[in-house]
């Protein structure tokens, strides 16, 4: 079984990093006018060069008795080509059950290869299609913590501004939301050590979000402080649903709704979620969840903010209208 | 140990290379972007957070009927852009513009505002 240590694994991030450091400086996800954040807890629709480092979260489970879980994940997003993308990330996690044993360690890696396959500047639209794949046996399997199977999941991303409503719409114009729906194969049917099936899973989710930026630079500028002119509040919904292979398992739905603010910088980002689970078996009580994230495009606009191939550094042609 | 090591590959990615740019976004315009100005402005200018590409960067200003009320070439210095306007009547007009700042990154955005009472 493949097996990393943290060292390892922190290594193995940033040497692929540097190494992806040639080609073209253009954007994170700008669709026109309309910028759209790195959600926590779903996934933008679009390729980029970004690093969440780190995400943190905490909840607690929705076992009998309730354990605290923590997790510390990263992840690290690279352009190959302007419209191709590629993800690598995992997660650390420390759950602790009271008068249990502490279980802490690494959850498989999690890699996506995502496609861009529209960007709409004069509707503010941008669809993305994406396979994520779950690299089973590369984590804590002994722990209980990582899975030695894989999955695959195959994805579709979906971003919308409402940027392109008439003018007499004024403040709703700012308004935003994104998706993404998802099905997830494991690799395996059977868990011989459970003695279940392991289920087909649609996962899915969204957000809607209203930008200050927006507000002040394209429909009217109150003059508000600076700091607020920088917020875009956000409301993140995640929901999975067993469909098939399912026998002997809960059908139940799981998921979060997740309120939250994210501030955006030039470079970065910060965002801060409260984690509300639907129902028992999501979790209990409310849960916390932040990140700051790196706009590496912004960062390094020469070198490895540039996809891998393809394009030149220089403008191809002069903007005219 | 582990823990030095996994601060210091955040250091390499992070800190290992070239001085930082970024997209520029609008900041600041007069007139104010949605705003109602008694009389009519001379010119439009625009102030963006990261500084241009004077040649890669442009403005138009229109009226309601989509005619250029913009007139000569707009003047780009550092990280504000200008462009003159024709003698405005009362109405609403659109600022679309386009600009590349100095790392190549464009950005793009539009906004009206509105001569009258």
């Amino acid at each position: 079984m493949l097996r990393y240590s943290s060292c390892s694994r922190a290594f193995a991030v940033a040497l692929i990093f540097t190494a992806l450091s040639a080609g073209e400086a253009f954007a994170h996800c700008f669709v026109g006018a309309r910028f759209l954040p790195a959600t926590l807890a779903t996934d933008d629709p679009c390729v980029a060069d970004e690093l969440s480092l780190p995400t943190v979260g905490w909840s607690k489970t929705g076992d009998f008795p309730s354990a605290t879980e923590w997790d510390i994940s990263v992840d690290l997003a690279k352009r190959i080509t302007e419209d191709f993308g590629v993800s690598i990330g995992t997660t650390w996690s420390h759950i602790r059950a009271p008068g249990g044993p502490t279980m802490a360690g690494f959850g498989n890696l999690e890699t996506a290869f995502q496609y861009q396959l529209l960007k709409d500047p004069s509707h503010e639209l941008a669809l993305l299609l994406g396979l994520v794949v779950e690299w089973g046996g590369t984590g804590a399997v002994n722990s209980g913590l990582a899975d030695p199977w894989s999955t695959l999941t195959p994805t579709f991303y979906f971003g919308k501004g409402f940027g392109d409503l008439p003018d007499s719409f004024g403040w709703l114009r700012a308004f935003a939301i994104t998706g993404q729906i998802g099905y997830q194969f494991p690799t395996r049917s059977f868990d011989v050590v459970e003695g279940t099936p392991i289920p087909q899973v649609l996962v899915y989710g969204g957000s809607i979000q209203y930008s200050m930026p927006y507000l002040k630079s394209q429909v009217r500028d109150y003059q508000l402080p600076d700091f607020i002119n920088h917020l875009i509040p956000i409301v993140e919904a995640q929901f999975s649903t067993p469909v098939a292979n399912n026998f002997g398992n809960s059908a139940l739905t799981t998921g979060t709704i997740n309120p939250g603010v994210i501030w955006v910088g030039s470079y970065s980002q910060v965002g801060a979620e409260a984690v509300i689970p639907v129902n028992r078996a999501s979790g209990t009580g409310v849960g916390f969840l932040g990140q700051l994230h790196l706009y590496l495009d912004d960062i390094f606009p020469t070198t490895i903010g540039r996809p891998l191939l393809g394009g030149s550094s220089a403008p191809q042609q002069r903007l005219n209208f | 140990m582990r823990i030095r090591i996994i601060v210091f590959s955040f250091l390499l990615i992070a800190f290992g290379n070239v001085p930082a740019l970024a997209h520029a976004m609008l900041q600041s315009a007069t007139p104010l972007v949605g705003s109602t100005v008694a009389s009519a402005p001379r010119e439009v200018s625009l102030t963006f957070s990261q500084n241009l590409e004077s040649a890669f960067s442009s403005v138009e200003v229109t009226d309601a009927n989509g005619t250029r009320v913009d007139q000569g070439k707009p003047q780009i210095s550092g990280n504000t852009m200008r462009v003159g306007l024709k003698s405005l009547p009362q109405g609403t007009y659109r600022v679309r513009w386009r600009v590349l700042s100095v790392d190549t990154h464009k950005t793009e955005g539009s906004f009206t505002f509105r001569v009258g009472p």
